[in-house]
């Protein structure tokens, strides 16, 4: 019998910016930090299996493949990891750093977002870019692809829709409901919608159909939050990552706690122990059976706490009564 | 205005204070409110059921009543819709009722009441109850003060009858943002606010098991902004809590957990001077040598990193372990000596690395 949670051995030692599952698989994970590394685990064993250092803070990383991992960095790089022959390489470069990647299995591509304000698709077997796509004048906040559908949130509260089929302009711009900066974006796996989220612990929840009794559905909640005496603190929601088999879906903000919704029932089905510090990444694995939560200070405070708990991975194995719509 | 006549005193949910009038609606709220797992979302019936449940099915211990009052926390103590209020608390409560006096030893924090006073709320006793809609209270009560010296504020609890009707989810209307603002603008809003607050303290205890509603959706999502969002922003975002003097119209201030600047985290961080010098640092060894661009230079150790991780002998991963259906899975070659001391040695050497960081 596995433990409901752990902790993974060999954390990066900076701020965790992204915890990514490999593709179709439970058992190995990624993990890019601000220390520059990119470390490759192997989760059942506990183990760091690999481990790529660079100059530069990574700010997001993906699985291409089993054993090929990009990572998007401050020096504005992209770059590909072979975790089995330990090669590196870059493939190319946007103006400012790379905010996310993402690999897009429709194309067989890679899409990174940059906060020089374009989204940009990359042949990963010529190594080269094959697109840059303007984003409204948007820096690229957050972005996320399931086959054709692209979602992509920007600094100025616009949310731009695009279809991998017809990149020549986006399919649809909207404003953000939510009326503080996006902090992060799901598409739904089934892809009608997508969740996102705010600095001001709210959570929205959006279709794309236009149909106005689709549209009904939409709503918008708020979390991570507490009250001490009079004082609300609300805390900003990092990370979302959605439960691929019952589409239910984790938030994890700043307040250190993790949160797991059922968006179309409008109700929260668990939330987890309170962690040492904020959580700054989510991702669950493809078949949604575990979970791992990147906990890192994100230096959201005006003054820096004495003490900063040191960054961690915890790995935890939901229960269907976790995760599960009821 | 007379006194209040004495009325036949209501059930009461001796967790909140809150009134209620049925009892069985009262069951239904200390099911809901107070005697719910936190874990599993099981209603139980009485604190010590609560507490009984989740020592022995989530291994947790829950030392108060969920939504409590602070004195009234207790999660030993056996209440069940009015059963089991100690004779004190309900002879209290009777008095609070119907009186009025300034005995107030009721639960308000000194500080609920002095926000009463300063917005100008005409003591409860001069009005009415039941018979002033909502929006009325501040006018009546703006011309009352004027030939009125500022009495001190009377306790809160013949406020429920004069309630104005509330939302299904109190923490939804709790200072949103926008109601906040909104509230602000409109001065008798404001005031029927402060003057609701403080009846709920227990609310306070809410925070975020408030399930996710639609109510307050709709403010978000269909109204727009009513001004420019920066505008809104700063307004809303006090650097320290004393300052929002906006939003302590409703008794809460609300503090958002993010610096000031419109920014993401990761840009403000990326500002800082030992990422910049990082930053730096990495663009000339970028710049410098230009082999490590060419791809046919792959996995090469790389001049810009002084200590790279041991070449290939790596790559542990057996393809036995592997629940991938990717066939590279299997091309990964597979190594035993995949080990503690290459990770061991890998992670010296990016100790080495690190030191300018």
């Amino acid at each position: 019998m596995r433990p409901p949670e752990f902790k993974l051995n060999n954390p990066p030692e900076d701020l965790i910016s992204a915890v990514k599952f490999g593709p179709k698989s439970n058992q190995y994970m990624a993990a890019s930090s601000w220390d520059g590394t990119l470390r490759f685990y192997d989760v059942p064993a506990n183990q760091l299996r690999q481990k790529f250092v660079q100059d530069a803070p990574l700010l997001d990383c993906a699985f291409m493949d089993i054993v090929h991992v990009v990572s998007g960095s401050l020096d504005n790089q992209l770059r590909l990891f072979d975790v089995n022959t330990q090669a590196e390489s870059i493939i190319g470069a946007h103006e400012e750093p790379i905010r996310c990647v993402e690999h897009a299995e429709y194309v067989n591509g890679i899409l990174t977002g940059s906060w020089d304000n374009t989204v940009k698709l990359w042949d990963m077997r010529e190594k080269r870019c094959v697109g840059t796509f303007e984003q409204n004048n948007g820096k690229v906040y957050s972005m996320s692809v399931i086959d054709e559908k692209i979602v992509v949130a920007t600094s100025d509260r616009k949310v731009l829709i695009w279809d991998l089929r017809k990149m020549d302009s986006y399919i649809m711009k909207r404003e953000s409901s939510l009326k503080y900066q996006t902090r992060c974006i799901r598409l739904f796996p089934n892809k009608e919608g997508y969740v996102m989220s705010s600095i001001e612990g709210r959570v929205a929840v959006e279709y794309l159909d236009h149909d106005p009794e689709v549209q009904r559905r939409k709503f918008a909640f708020k979390c991570h939050r507490n009250r001490e005496q009079n004082i609300e603190q609300i805390y900003p929601v990092n990370a979302l990552s959605f439960h691929n088999v019952y589409q239910t879906f984790a938030t994890g903000g700043s307040d250190g706690i993790v949160n797991i919704w059922d968006g179309f029932n409008k109700k929260r089905l668990c939330q987890f122990h309170e962690y040492d510090t904020s959580i700054s990444t989510l991702n669950f694995s493809s078949d949604g059976s575990a979970l791992a939560i990147g906990c890192s200070y994100l230096d959201q405070l005006p003054e820096t706490p004495a003490t900063v708990p040191h960054p961690a991975i915890y790995i935890r194995y939901p229960t269907d009564q976790e995760t599960k719509q009821k | 205005m007379g006194r209040k006549k004495k009325k036949a005193s209501k059930p009461w949910c001796w967790y909140c204070n809150r009134e209620f009038d049925d009892e069985k609606i009262l069951v239904q709220h200390q099911k809901a409110k107070h005697f719910k797992c936190h874990i599993c979302h099981k209603k139980l019936y009485t604190g010590p059921g609560l507490s009984i449940h989740c020592m022995q099915v989530h291994k947790e211990t829950v030392d108060k009543v969920p939504n409590s009052l602070p004195n009234r926390s207790n999660i030993e103590v056996e209440i069940f819709g009015m059963d089991g209020i100690p004779a004190e608390d309900l002879r209290d409560h009777e008095r609070q009722k119907n009186g009025g006096k300034s005995d107030s030893d009721d639960d308000e924090p000194v500080a609920k009441k002095k926000v009463e006073y300063a917005m100008s709320v005409p003591p409860p006793m001069m009005m009415p109850p039941n018979m002033m809609p909502p929006h009325m209270l501040g006018q009546y009560g703006m011309g009352m003060m004027q030939h009125m010296p500022p009495l001190p504020p009377y306790p809160v609890p013949m406020m429920p009858h004069m309630m104005p009707p509330r939302p299904l989810f109190p923490a939804a209307m709790a200072t949103t943002s926008a109601a906040a603002a909104a509230a602000a603008a409109h001065h008798h809003h404001a005031a029927a606010m402060a003057q609701q607050k403080p009846t709920f303290p227990a609310y306070s205890n809410a925070t975020i098991s408030a399930p996710p509603t639609t109510n307050h959706a709709g403010g978000a999502s269909s109204a727009p902004p009513s001004g420019p969002p920066d505008a809104q922003q700063h307004q809303q975002r006090p650097p320290a809590p004393p300052a929002a003097s906006g939003t302590s119209a409703a008794a809460v201030t609300t503090k958002i957990m993010h610096p000031q600047e419109d920014l993401s985290l990761e840009e403000l961080r990326a500002r800082q001077p030992k990422i910049q010098a990082r930053l730096a640092a990495a663009l000339a060894s970028l710049a410098n040598p230009q082999s490590r661009k060419s791809p046919s230079n792959n996995g090469g150790p790389s001049t810009s990193i002084p200590t790279t991780p041991p070449p290939p002998s790596l790559a542990g991963i057996s393809p036995t372990g592997s629940n991938s259906s990717s066939g590279m899975a299997n091309s990964i070659v597979v190594s035993a000596a995949m080990s503690k001391a290459q990770e061991v040695s890998s992670y010296h050497s990016y100790r080495n690395h690190s030191q300018y960081k």
